[in-house]
């Protein structure tokens, strides 16, 4: 999860990815390109929150985690049954009730999935850890399958809708204009994935994280509780994926079983985009997988929005095979 | 490398799920007599539960009501529901298992026409009939575009095994856009459509009528139809801003999901034009595309591909009601008609005939025939050589905000009223 570029290259390349992406939207969109760019960030957004938690369990274990997207489509259904339980049906107008409820919302999606990716990873994967790898990608694939199952036997296997708590109003900076849920989406996602940040390099527990990460053995001669270890970074890549699946429903105001596939596969995409192993590669990744897709939408060509993202990957593989951000792997991916 | 391990894994969820449903449920004929099955193909599960019980119910009621002396008919009922959302792998197995059942001498389905493209080379290949209450696509029957209903009559070119009651996409496409420009009098258009048979083709016939009756086509695309977000393709219908915005597709492929976040974005004085991919029951209705549009569904506007007005309406309603304790759905008459169609057939080549294989010949030679006329529920018709009525009538629907349901207000004869 090493993050080592130059100090300005970073920012500078992301400013003119920004930037060049708006001047496409205005070419393709004209008056409507700001609201296309928002479109692009929240959308974005989702996808680099899902990414965050395979790359992490990437950077730690070297196991794609294909059950993670049924992650984030189980935490939409821990949002709805938590809404639909407390009785709510459409926006809340007190803004402290509503501030309540979304916080209340989040910890429970947060706490409750990062509880199953953690009793995930303890019944799936910590067996199999010195297995050949493809037994532990199999019963990711399974897991996935489980999750899926089960939500679709014991709750609904068709759309099943969300309560937007949020009001749907628009604000208004200077010549910006923003729905009130684009801003949250794009804040929250900002400031989920600084705090990560601020985890992993400042506090004990993300230098454990990273130790285990760069060399399982010496981390564990060095005293880090190796299986503890796993089993945060399961819980903290889960609970964001959690997150991911409350916006979905604050945000769309729908969901259905199989989202966790179609979401995961581009989430998945975005973290090879970004380079796998790298946090921030992958909220990149998202971003401009978010980006690419909306593009392909503006320009009239929504039919090749598929085709377009995977090929963009493509191009960026073949000249950077290890993602934008390119970490270097360890020899055993 | 790792997209094929995804590849598979799609694969693998389509035969992990696909094995479900195919017991024979009884029907209500009673008396002795040689035992015959109707098979019912149809999408019974999940999104798709407002589309094929009401039509499968149709099929039962007839059963009940029409005995054909000398034999005992009772239903054979399949799924093509997958996790569910209709599947054509699904039906093209569903139709085999039909085909391999001996009693089965007719088939009532498919609901969808990617299903019914799958299917029709298996019943093609075994001369079992199947009619379609509800398949609008035009390849099924007819050449449209560079599509030919010969590729999927590989095996039996010029046997017909498949007729439908529906009448076809380029009418419910005419009738979208008689909606559109003379009904709710629009200009201009943006259209859309899932990228799926069914959808396409409805979005392409809506938009050569439209454009023939005057109207301009701002902008066309296609959406996939595996997403949740549209947002971008309604900030591209704020930026055109269209009189109408036409959407060639069905519900469980997110087109409600399309007009809710139209609503989001304060589109909702947009009106929306969809085909029968979205008349699926009311706002109570789970799944139902007025349900999940929520607020954003006033000004919504949907056909169905069958006649509203048929002969005895109330008769009919009042005796699905007393069976099924619900008001019938868009298909429950088709459906009641395919039956229709099937024990004409029985009865009128039936007798004296044992052999079971003979028997199934027998009908589907007398169904394929342009000559025979069926009197049915839906009034009177025949089919043509391809197996397409010769009842070419779409209805018209307008989302009523007090009912919070769709209400019938026009129906239109393609035959007696063609778009000049």
């Amino acid at each position: 999860m090493a993050i080592d570029f130059g100090r300005w290259r970073g920012p500078i390349v992301v400013a003119g990815f920004l930037l060049a992406a708006y001047a496409l939207m205005v070419v393709s969109a004209g008056a409507q390109a700001q609201d296309q760019f928002i479109n692009a960030l929240t959308i974005g957004a989702v996808y680099a929150l899902i990414a965050l938690g395979y790359t992490m369990v990437y950077g730690i274990i070297e196991l794609i985690n294909f059950a993670h997207g049924e992650i984030f489509m189980c935490g939409s259904f821990v949002s709805w049954w938590l809404l639909t339980t407390l009785g709510f049906t459409g926006a809340i107008g007190d803004p402290l009730v509503l501030g309540g409820v979304l916080v209340l919302t989040f910890i429970t999606a947060m706490v409750v999935m990062g509880i199953v990716g953690v009793v995930i990873e303890r019944v799936a994967y910590r067996p199999l850890r010195n297995a050949p790898r493809l037994a532990p990608l199999i019963t990711a694939i399974g897991m996935s399958f489980i999750l899926q199952n089960i939500v679709f036997v014991t709750i609904s296997n068709s759309i099943v809708t969300i309560p937007q708590i949020l009001p749907n109003t628009a604000l208004t900076f200077g010549p910006i204009a923003i729905r009130q849920i684009n801003l949250f989406v794009i804040v929250l996602a900002l400031g989920l994935m600084v705090a990560l940040q601020v985890f992993v390099r400042r506090t004990t527990l993300g230098r454990a994280m990273r130790s285990t990460a760069m060399d399982r053995e010496a981390a564990q001669l060095m005293g880090v509780d190796i299986n503890s270890t796993i089993a945060l970074t399961f819980f903290i890549g889960s609970a964001l994926a959690g997150a991911a699946g409350v916006v979905q429903g604050l945000y769309f105001g729908v969901t259905h079983f199989q989202i966790g596939f179609q979401a995961g596969l581009k989430a998945f995409t975005a973290a090879v985009l970004g380079g796998i192993g790298n946090t921030t590669g992958a909220a990149i990744g998202g971003f401009v997988i978010g980006f690419i897709e909306v593009l392909a939408s503006s320009f009239g060509y929504g039919r090749w929005s598929e085709a377009a993202v995977f090929g963009t990957l493509i191009l960026v593989l073949i000249f950077r095979p290890t993602g934008i951000l390119g970490q270097q792997l360890a020899d055993r991916a | 490398m790792r997209f094929t391990k995804l590849a598979v894994f799609g694969m693998g969820a389509v035969i992990a799920f696909g094995a479900c449903s195919g017991a024979a449920s009884p029907g209500a004929s009673g008396g002795g007599g040689i035992a015959v099955k109707i098979g019912i193909e149809l999408p019974m599960t999940g999104g798709e539960a407002p589309n094929g019980v009401p039509t499968a119910n149709g099929v039962q009621l007839a059963v009940q009501d029409i005995q054909v002396p000398g034999f005992t008919v009772t239903i054979s009922q399949q799924d093509d529901a997958v996790n569910g959302k209709h599947d054509a792998t699904q039906g093209a197995k569903n139709m085999s298992t039909l085909v391999n059942d001996s009693q089965v001498l007719f088939v009532v389905g498919p609901y969808n026409s990617s299903v019914a493209q799958a299917e029709i080379p298996v019943s093609n290949a075994a001369g079992l009939m199947q009619c379609s209450p509800a398949n609008t696509a035009v390849q099924l029957t007819k050449p449209w575009g560079s599509a030919k209903p010969t590729d999927l009559r590989k095996t039996n070119p010029d046997k017909i095994a498949y007729v439908r009651v529906a009448t076809t996409d380029d009418n419910q496409g005419s009738g979208m856009a008689d909606i559109a420009y003379n009904t709710i009098g629009a200009k201009s258009v943006y259209v859309l459509d899932d990228t799926q048979t069914y959808g396409k083709g409805l979005a392409d016939a809506f938009t050569n009528t439209f454009t023939k009756f005057g109207g301009t086509l701002l902008k066309r695309d296609g959406v996939s139809d595996k997403t949740t977000d549209f947002t971008s393709y309604v900030t591209t219908a704020k930026g055109l801003n269209p009189a109408v915005v036409a959407y060639g597709g069905v519900t469980t492929s997110g087109l409600g999901l399309f007009r809710k976040q139209m609503a989001a974005q304060g589109l909702q004085t947009i009106p929306f034009v969809g085909g029968d991919g979205i008349v699926d029951g009311s706002f109570a209705t789970a799944s139902s595309f007025l349900q999940i549009a929520g607020d954003g569904d006033t000004n919504s506007y949907g056909t169905v591909a069958a006649i509203h007005d048929i002969p005895d309406a109330a008769a009919f309603a009042t005796k699905y009601k007393a069976k099924f304790n619900t008001d019938p759905g868009s298909y429950s008459a088709p459906g009641y008609a395919c039956t229709q169609i099937f024990l004409q057939a029985l009865k009128a080549v039936g007798s004296g005939v044992t052999d079971l294989g003979q028997l199934r010949e027998k009908i589907r030679a007398y169904v394929a025939d342009s000559g025979n006329k069926y009197d049915t529920v839906l009034g009177s018709f025949n089919f043509d050589k391809d197996g397409d009525t010769s009842q070419h009538v779409i209805s018209y629907y307008k989302f009523d905000p007090t009912k919070k349901d769709w209400a019938y207000f026009k129906q239109r004869d393609f035959t007696a009223d063609p778009v000049k």
